[in-house]
């Protein structure tokens, strides 16, 4: 099990606490700058907190705390991680194999003994036969598995991967989906994934930890996080379009107490009177050409076609509030739905998630 | 043609190349760790580069005068001119290692940190090899600009055969003596070394890294 919870301030704002279990698969997700890769530097020893502790496999890497500073940190040799960079960092004057071999440099076996084992794990990713080349006779992805190879070879305990999928081509990633669920089911280690793609977080992973800032704003299944965002940054980082500033009132959710009052369950936490921030997931919004029971009256502002899919802004009847629909083409045309058509648009209750609003100017205020 | 004078600029050159080259490596890799204190230091090691050699060669025969090595004076022997040598090569032996140095991606190096190797393993098998091109070129620069210098060897060694008086300060002796032919012909084999020279470091070693033999994982 891997245990990490750290603070610091400077230089960059950092405050997360996740864990991970031997055998799954924990994606951390934010924009760009958002210091997910930081969080891997910590556990690996490559950066280190003010305050807070790392701790894999019943120990303690790094533990460091206010009053008494930092009062253990291993160097990141004494670490036992494997770590994928972004960029790969091979040793670029060394062939494949020699590449591999780095981390059984001190394993106390011998030089052949080293050479077929990194050989083993070449295999393993497919590319024994490029073992003899360098770094830059080798493609992207053949680069990375090398890269793979040699974050596995010395039996880490845990694997961290920055970005892997994000230089290399379509094909080429989905042959690397499959080789790294091979290598969950076949490792059992705890394996940390940074990636700034969300679909691809939600492919991969078994939980998934929203980071801005430097800041875990939630941690979720996927499936949760999707559906029921902590609050209105998370939601509009996890790619939620649908997001709406309201008032709740007992069960009853409205835009401004006047227009389009929704039934919303809630778990009876929120005070009367609330103004909160309101998110429909996609599979709450559906459209309609005829009037239905709590069908809101709108009209299409814009289409923006994208191949087989389309957006679609509706402008709500007497308030300034578009929503937002995604759409097949074949359903835009069934519709007959063009700039200016008036139809109606239902939103589910029951689907509707309503969160805190708070500033979305800072992160730090949606941590509690 | 003097060969003495040529002999003795070989032999001041190779020296100079042995003892520069590992106290250029060292201090070159440790300035990359060095914070504020490092531009002063970048500054004290670059002076050679823009002190006349004349003015250099005047603080050393200043400071070296009346001292001896093993029993052995520091002006007017090898002794002292090798000292001089070392003194005005400094920048050129650090300066391209240290640019070596610096190149490498830093991500490399943490890669060999979290491979689990140690910082002497990690100087051993990564650092030094990578900055192979730059240690070569600092060699050649420096065996090049030894067998070329003139101010400095001659106010710390005068030139005396055999001792102190290297192909340069022959050339001058040669044409003070209205020797052209002789002058002409050190003066060529000085040209066509120091081109040998230039062209080595810019030729043979490539532009890009390429696969060394030296080391098997």
């Amino acid at each position: 099990m891997l245990k990490v919870k750290v603070t610091q301030i400077l230089p960059n704002p950092l405050q997360i606490d996740i864990e991970c279990a031997p055998g799954e698969l924990h994606a951390l997700v934010g924009p760009s700058g958002s210091g997910k890769t930081s969080v891997l530097r910590t556990i690996a020893g490559l950066n280190n907190a003010s305050v807070g502790k790392v701790e894999c496999d019943g120990q303690t890497w790094f533990e460091a705390n206010e009053l008494r500073g930092v009062t253990r940190s291993l160097a990141p040799a004494e670490r036992s991680c494997g770590f994928l960079f972004q960029q790969y960092a091979l040793f670029p004057h060394l062939t494949a194999l020699q590449n591999v071999c780095i981390p059984l440099q001190n394993s106390g076996l011998n030089q052949a003994k080293r050479q077929s084992i990194a050989l083993d794990w070449l295999n393993h990713m497919g590319i024994a036969e490029l073992a003899q080349r360098i770094p830059h006779e080798l493609s992207g992805g053949q680069q990375q598995r090398v890269a793979l190879a040699r974050a596995l070879v010395k039996k880490p305990k845990v694997l961290l991967l920055d970005e892997p999928f994000s230089a290399i081509d379509a094909p080429t990633r989905q042959s690397l989906y499959k080789i790294l669920a091979e290598l969950r089911k076949e490792l059992r280690i705890p394996i940390l994934l940074v990636t700034h793609d969300l679909r691809e977080a939600d492919l991969l992973a078994d939980h998934i930890t929203v980071i801005d800032q430097g800041i875990g704003l939630q941690t979720a299944a996927p499936r949760v996080l999707f559906q029921k965002p902590r609050n209105s940054r998370v939601a509009e980082l996890v790619g939620i379009n649908n997001i709406f500033e309201g008032i709740f009132t007992s069960g009853k959710l409205s835009w401004d107490r006047s227009h389009h009052i929704f039934n919303v369950m809630d778990k009876g936490k929120i005070p009367p009177g609330t103004p909160v921030a309101w998110v429909i997931p996609a599979d709450g919004l559906s459209v309609h050409d005829s009037q239905v029971s709590d069908g809101i009256p709108v009209v299409v502002e814009q289409i923006s076609a994208l191949g087989q899919i389309a957006v679609i802004q509706l402008l709500a009847n007497n308030s300034a509030h578009t929503i937002t629909w995604e759409a097949s083409a074949a359903e835009v045309k069934r519709l007959g739905l063009e700039l200016g058509t008036k139809t109606y648009a239902e939103i589910d209750g029951s689907k509707i998630h309503i969160m805190p609003l708070r500033s979305i100017n800072d992160p730090r205020l949606f941590t509690s | 043609m003097d060969i003495n004078a040529i002999l003795l600029s070989l032999k001041l050159a190779l020296w100079t190349l042995v003892l520069i080259l590992p106290f250029g490596v060292w201090v070159a890799h440790s300035l990359q760790k060095l914070g504020k204190s490092k531009s002063w230091i970048e500054a004290a090691l670059a002076l050679p580069l823009v002190l006349p050699p004349t003015v250099l060669g005047y603080y050393l025969l200043v400071g070296l005068s009346g001292k001896s090595l093993f029993g052995i004076p520091m002006v007017f022997s090898f002794t002292g001119i090798l000292i001089a040598s070392l003194i005005v090569n400094l920048p050129f032996a650090i300066q391209p290692i240290q640019r070596a140095f610096e190149s490498i991606n830093p991500e490399i190096i943490e890669a060999a940190q979290v491979s689990g190797l140690s910082q002497w393993q990690i100087f051993r098998l990564i650092e030094l090899p990578l900055a192979w091109r730059g240690i070569t070129s600092a060699a050649v620069l420096t065996f090049a600009h030894t067998l070329g210098e003139f101010g400095v060897v001659l106010m710390v060694g005068g030139a005396i055969p055999g001792e102190t008086k290297t192909v340069s300060i022959a050339i001058y002796d040669k044409v003070q003596s209205f020797d052209s032919a002789g002058a002409g012909a050190l003066s060529l084999l000085l040209l066509a070394t120091s081109l040998i020279a230039i062209a080595i470091s810019y030729g043979v070693f490539g532009r890009n890294p390429s696969r060394r033999s030296g080391w098997r994982a």
